[in-house]
């Protein structure tokens, strides 16, 4: 297994001088703290994007689950650079993530018993057809 | 915090896989597809938390997200899916112009939290310089310091163990509270969930009655509509 992927491997982890894109490459490399946040500030922005254009409000409720997911891995992240500069409380991150699960999992069990009682009494799952409160 | 080797591959790996799970979570058509392609985001998330070193927050996410919650979604859409969007006979997204609007902002956020990540990191690394110095080989030296695990080539972290010592002593009021929150959530989608025969079945009302409140109250909702 690592012999066939050896020369890649060493491929890509060649020594490089520097430069921006040896600055960018070395980056790439060795990935840090603004990585994780990077990615998760693109899940957070996927999930806005759902939440605002899809009309079932299932995929809606799916997109909120995808932003929560992104807040946690931000949580992570920072709990694992507050270890690595030698903070005593760095777990604090670790157990506020646990938290965002619960509340995570009490929202969907909440929202999808009304998307229940929404459908037995309007038959739509449709957000835009769900519109007795607008005058 | 820096991730070396084999580390960075499989960082590359799984956050690519993540975001493009959740790109595709977004703009599946099939609602079903939508929650299997989430599934796939959320475990390549999991797998991002165990190279940060989270082995338990990666365990519970599979077992309460993954476990749990995905499955409670693939039930609910088994029980309420029309199938007018998979037949393409249903638009999937919002009007045009809707869209449009909410994509404009999607990229603004974008480049304002790239920028703000950028920046804000730049000072976050310029004031732990100092502290930040030799952690990666101090961290492998703590980590050759753990007992091996049963197998002799693994060895057990006392991550979990952190975690359980922070969540029951810093913790132990949220922890208490999150318990209720989790009862109400219960008591709350049983509540809402329960069709009319169950309602009247517990609350112990005769049918009839029942029968003719629903129709006095469809009533009045005719009433109220018609002059407008």
């Amino acid at each position: 297994m690592f012999s066939l992927f050896a020369p890649i491997i060493a491929f890509l982890f060649q020594q490089t001088d520097g430069g921006r894109f040896g600055v960018i490459w070395q980056s790439t490399r060795s990935p840090d703290l603004s990585k994780f946040l990077v990615i998760g500030a693109l899940l957070f922005i996927i999930g806005v994007a759902g939440v605002l254009t899809r009309r079932n409000i299932i995929v809606i409720f799916m997109s909120i689950e995808l932003i929560l997911n992104a807040a946690n891995l931000n949580f992570i992240a920072f709990s694992r650079y507050l270890q690595d500069t030698g903070n005593m409380n760095a777990v604090a991150g670790q157990v506020f993530a646990v938290f965002v699960i619960v509340v995570a999992a009490a929202e969907a069990a909440i929202g999808l018993g009304i998307v229940i009682a929404l459908y037995r009494n309007k038959e739509t799952i449709w957000v835009d057809e769900i519109d007795i409160l607008k005058w | 915090m820096i991730l070396n080797g084999w580390e960075a591959v499989f960082f590359w790996i799984f956050s690519i896989a993540a975001i493009f799970a959740g790109l595709l979570t977004v703009m599946a058509r099939n609602a079903v597809h939508s929650a299997l392609f989430l599934i796939s985001s959320l475990m390549a998330v999991a797998a991002l938390f165990i190279l940060l070193g989270a082995e338990f927050i990666a365990g519970v996410q599979i077992l309460v997200y993954v476990g749990g919650v995905m499955v409670l979604f693939l039930f609910v859409i088994m029980l309420v899916n029309v199938g007018a969007e998979e037949q393409g006979l249903s638009e999937i997204s919002n009007k045009p112009r809707q869209v449009a609007a909410s994509l404009i902002f999607c990229l603004l956020l974008v480049i304002g939290l790239l920028f703000a990540i950028n920046t804000g990191y730049q000072g976050l690394q310029k004031r732990d310089e100092a502290r930040l110095g030799g952690t990666t080989e101090q961290r492998r030296a703590q980590q050759q310091n753990l007992a091996t695990g049963a197998t002799g080539t693994s060895r057990i972290t006392t991550d979990t163990q952190q975690v359980g010592n922070s969540l029951y002593r810093f913790a132990s009021l949220p922890f208490e509270i999150a318990s209720v929150l989790l009862l109400v959530a219960i008591i709350g989608s049983v509540m809402l969930a329960r069709t009319l025969k169950q309602e009247a079945a517990v609350d112990d009302v005769d049918p009839e009655v029942l029968l003719t409140k629903v129709a006095q109250e469809a009533d009045r909702a005719e009433t109220l509509q018609e002059p407008t």
